[in-house]
């Protein structure tokens, strides 16, 4: 056993090969072998409300991502359409197309940026994990294409993401991305400033009744939704906030100003709708078989 | 201590011309550009990962700057020093034993420099790829595959299949004196030589592709584990140890204590690590048959791992002088007593009881830090030190530095790892008792610390080492290579 010959064939490729066998293809057979994985355009068949939510908020980088067409309803928009008019269907699908490209989109930055260094995406039947993160993992839920290569992680620096999506808001994520620190504080986290775009923004002062009674500077002030390319547009934007508020509220009409501002930009868009959707989908429980 | 009165036995002087003709094999500008790229390599690896360790301190100096961030910085820390340091440094290695132990050269000097350019690109590569946004999610390879995760769109340079082809190249380079070699018998160094390199080809073809491409979730999680295990398990440490068993008899001037237990060793290795994989990730949704059978042969190794110990240690019975007296040789037994170590730790490790506990926290690169540089590093510390003389001809600039880069390393690894080991059991117990998240970073940060403080003990030995290799590559001064052998103690 001491010839080249043989250390090659029984060594070099034998041992490696019976141990591709046992570690490898066997838990392939047992588990995604036994069932085709689940594509990206059937996982984004349930368009969550953040997403929606995503286009709401920041409407001109989402419309530069994710340009949906006129097809695509808002939740508004939906409002007093019958269930059985062709435009929902339509709309739906839209919806689901560009999910399906956001889910991607984010997928493939939480790869680049090893988010999966420091983030997991397992839960263990141990150390209470069910109780701190959610159902312990089966296989049947990363059996499809957003865990291909998968994302388990190794290491737990920042908390487990299995089951993140829909436990904070939009807004959160979007603090959280830009300064960690800023909503956790102490957090290790690196910051994110290459998720964001800068723009021109329709702020409103807040109430000087409210401010009084909470004790907040008079000029304290919050970002009406979307973020606008041009000082111009921001303009023009307020300009229609203005009009369409009733004459009672000529006074809040008042407090509205534009300033610059920043938003989320189609990185960012596509890494909240990827982390949004952790956990959102789960595989169809299989049919009990007759006896 | 005058290097002309030291009482020479006849042995050396009597092998002198087999040694001028063993020496004419060896392409001594190969093996000193290899370890150059090596060191260099090691020494951005480690500023990368001193960088990223300030970031768990929040004095991250670039958060602003997208390429620099800290998490892709991470990427660049393991892969140059899995990719740039070691495979540079081992092939470098590799240029000086296998000729002298099969009589044969390699297959060929300009093929040998085609390798080290392409080498150094794709190190290159690998890491601005890395930086700008294309690394791979495969631990330990986050070598760009240049496609798009999971698809065929091409984006980048296709680094992964061009370092299939670059390992390939250095198998018909290493393989081909291998199998012309002029002993009929393979001596128990170039077992593991000819089976790492084989291995070295299949297991980077199996980790970049399968989990890539074809398998999803629990299996994909399953092949990694097994890339990552095996790419230490049958390529590094194959290097390793038939490098140590080259280097360590001709340094101690003895024949290895037995063969026998060389051979229980390597074939033991060739059937047990690979099938460790799976340990990676334990009490998970892969089928829990595989954890047990992955549980089961991790302990197995580690009674192959002591027949090695014990091997060596037998070997150099009788001259435990040369540690005192033989920079290399403390470097490559220092690193022995820390492979048991880490191997030991494997076997406890692997327990499921353990695992609830230690898995996901900072007690794995506390062992990982051991085993990379603590056991190969120091490996490869000592052949440099070793050869670097004999291949430039120079006698050390200033052999006091060498020193101090062996006891810098030590203490900081071992402040390292005893600091990792026990952030990692505060991590654990308190991911157990539902602490709430931001009490637990904030009672790690300490620790942290102090790794930050032991990686400026490690960068600052290597940082000296590297000063004292390249004045001694630059000043002429003759050496007497009599000055380093292991002579008997004087009684």
């Amino acid at each position: 056993m001491d010839r080249f010959g043989s250390i090659i064939t029984a060594a070099g490729l034998g041992c490696f090969a019976f141990a591709f066998v046992l570690s490898s293809l066997y838990p392939w057979m047992i588990t995604g072998g036994s069932k085709p994985e689940t594509n990206i355009a059937v996982l984004a068949q349930d368009v969550s409300p953040e997403f929606r939510d995503l286009k709401a908020r920041w409407p001109v980088a989402f419309d530069a991502a994710y340009p949906q067409g006129v097809d695509a309803l808002t939740m508004q928009q939906l409002v007093g359409v019958s269930p059985d008019d062709a435009r929902r269907g339509r709309s739906e699908a839209a919806w689901e197309a560009s999910y399906a490209q956001a889910l991607r989109d984010g997928r493939d930055s939480y790869i680049s940026e090893g988010c999966w260094h420091c983030h997991s995406q397992y839960v263990r039947p141990v150390s209470n994990e069910d109780q701190r993160w959610g159902p312990v993992s089966v296989w049947e839920q990363d059996n499809n294409s957003l865990q291909r290569p998968m994302l388990w992680g190794t290491r737990r620096v920042g908390p487990d993401l299995t089951y993140e999506g829909g436990l904070r808001s939009n807004d959160w994520h979007a603090a959280h991305f830009w300064r960690p620190s800023e909503v956790s504080p102490g957090s290790v986290m690196p910051r994110y400033p290459w998720f964001f775009r800068e723009g021109w923004q329709v702020r409103r002062r807040i109430d000087p009744e409210i401010a009084e009674r909470t004790g907040l500077s008079g000029d304290t002030s919050y970002a009406l939704p979307g973020v606008y390319d041009s000082q111009a547009e921001a303009e023009a934007a307020l300009q229609s906030t203005r009009d369409s508020l009733p004459n009672s509220l000529a006074a809040e009409s008042e407090r509205l100003f534009v300033e610059q501002g920043k938003g989320l930009n189609h990185r960012g868009l596509s890494m909240l709708a990827y982390i949004q959707w952790l956990g959102t989908w789960m595989p169809e429980p299989e049919p009990e078989a007759e006896s | 201590m005058s290097t002309v009165d030291m009482p020479f036995d006849d042995a050396p002087r009597a092998a002198d011309s087999a040694e001028t003709r063993a020496d004419e094999l060896v392409h001594k500008q190969l093996i000193k550009w290899h370890f150059s790229f090596g060191v260099a390599f090691l020494l951005t690896s480690m500023t990368a990962g001193f960088l990223v360790s300030l970031n768990f301190l929040n004095l991250y100096p670039f958060e602003n700057i997208e390429w620099l961030n800290a998490g892709r910085m991470r990427f660049l820390h393991t892969n140059e020093v899995a990719y740039g340091f070691l495979v540079n440094c081992f092939v470098g290695a590799l240029y000086y034993a296998i000729p002298r132990m099969t009589g044969k050269p390699v297959f060929s000097k300009k093929l040998g420099y085609l390798i080290f350019f392409v080498w150094q690109f794709l190190v290159l590569a690998t890491s601005l790829g890395q930086l700008f946004g294309f690394a791979q999610a495969l631990e330990w390879g986050e070598t760009p595959t240049g496609f798009r995760p999971g698809s065929w769109d091409l984006e980048y340079i296709p680094v992964d299949f061009l370092i299939e082809l670059g390992a390939v190249l250095v198998a018909l380079q290493f393989l081909t004196p291998l199998a012309r070699s002029i002993h009929k018998k393979m001596y128990v160094s170039q077992w593991y030589l000819t089976a790492g390199i084989i291995w070295l080809i299949l297991t980077y073809v199996m980790g970049n592709t399968l989990p890539e491409w074809s398998m999803p979730g629990a299996s994909g999680a399953a092949t990694v584990g097994l890339f990552i295990h095996d790419l230490v398990g049958l390529f590094v440490t194959p290097m390793g140890w038939g490098l140590m068993y080259f280097f360590v008899p001709i340094i101690l001037r003895t024949p290895v204590w037995s063969h026998a237990l060389s051979v229980i060793g390597f074939w033991a290795l060739a059937f047990f690590y690979p099938l460790n994989g799976v340990h990676h990730f334990l009490l998970s949704s892969i089928p829990m048959s595989v954890q047990y059978g992955a549980v089961i042969s991790t302990m197995a190794v580690e009674i192959v791992v002591t027949t090695v110990i014990v091997n060596f240690f037998g070997t150099m019975w009788g001259k435990g002088y040369a540690l005192r007296t033989n920079l290399p040789i403390r470097w490559f037994y220092t690193g022995m007593i820390f492979y048991f170590l880490t191997c030991l730790q494997c076997a406890f490790h692997t327990s499921l009881a353990m695992q609830k506990v230690i898995h996901f926290t900072d007690w794995v690169p506390g062992h990982a830090h051991l085993v990379m540089l603590g056991v190969f590093a120091f490996w490869i510390f000592g052949m440099i030190t070793w050869l670097w003389p004999r291949i430039t001809g120079n006698e050390w600039h200033n052999r006091r530095l060498n020193q101090w880069q062996y006891w810098l390393t030590l203490i900081g690894l071992l402040i390292m790892f005893i600091d990792l080991t026990a952030a990692g059991l505060v991590h654990g117990a308190m991911l157990d008792n539902l602490s709430p998240w931001m009490s637990m970073v904030e009672a790690l940060k300490p620790y942290w610390g102090v790794r930050t403080f032991a990686g400026g003990l490690i960068l600052t030995g290597q940082v000296l080492w590297s000063y004292n290799l390249w004045k001694t590559a630059r000043t002429p001064k003759p050496y007497d290579y009599r000055v380093d052998l292991v002579q008997p103690e004087a009684s």
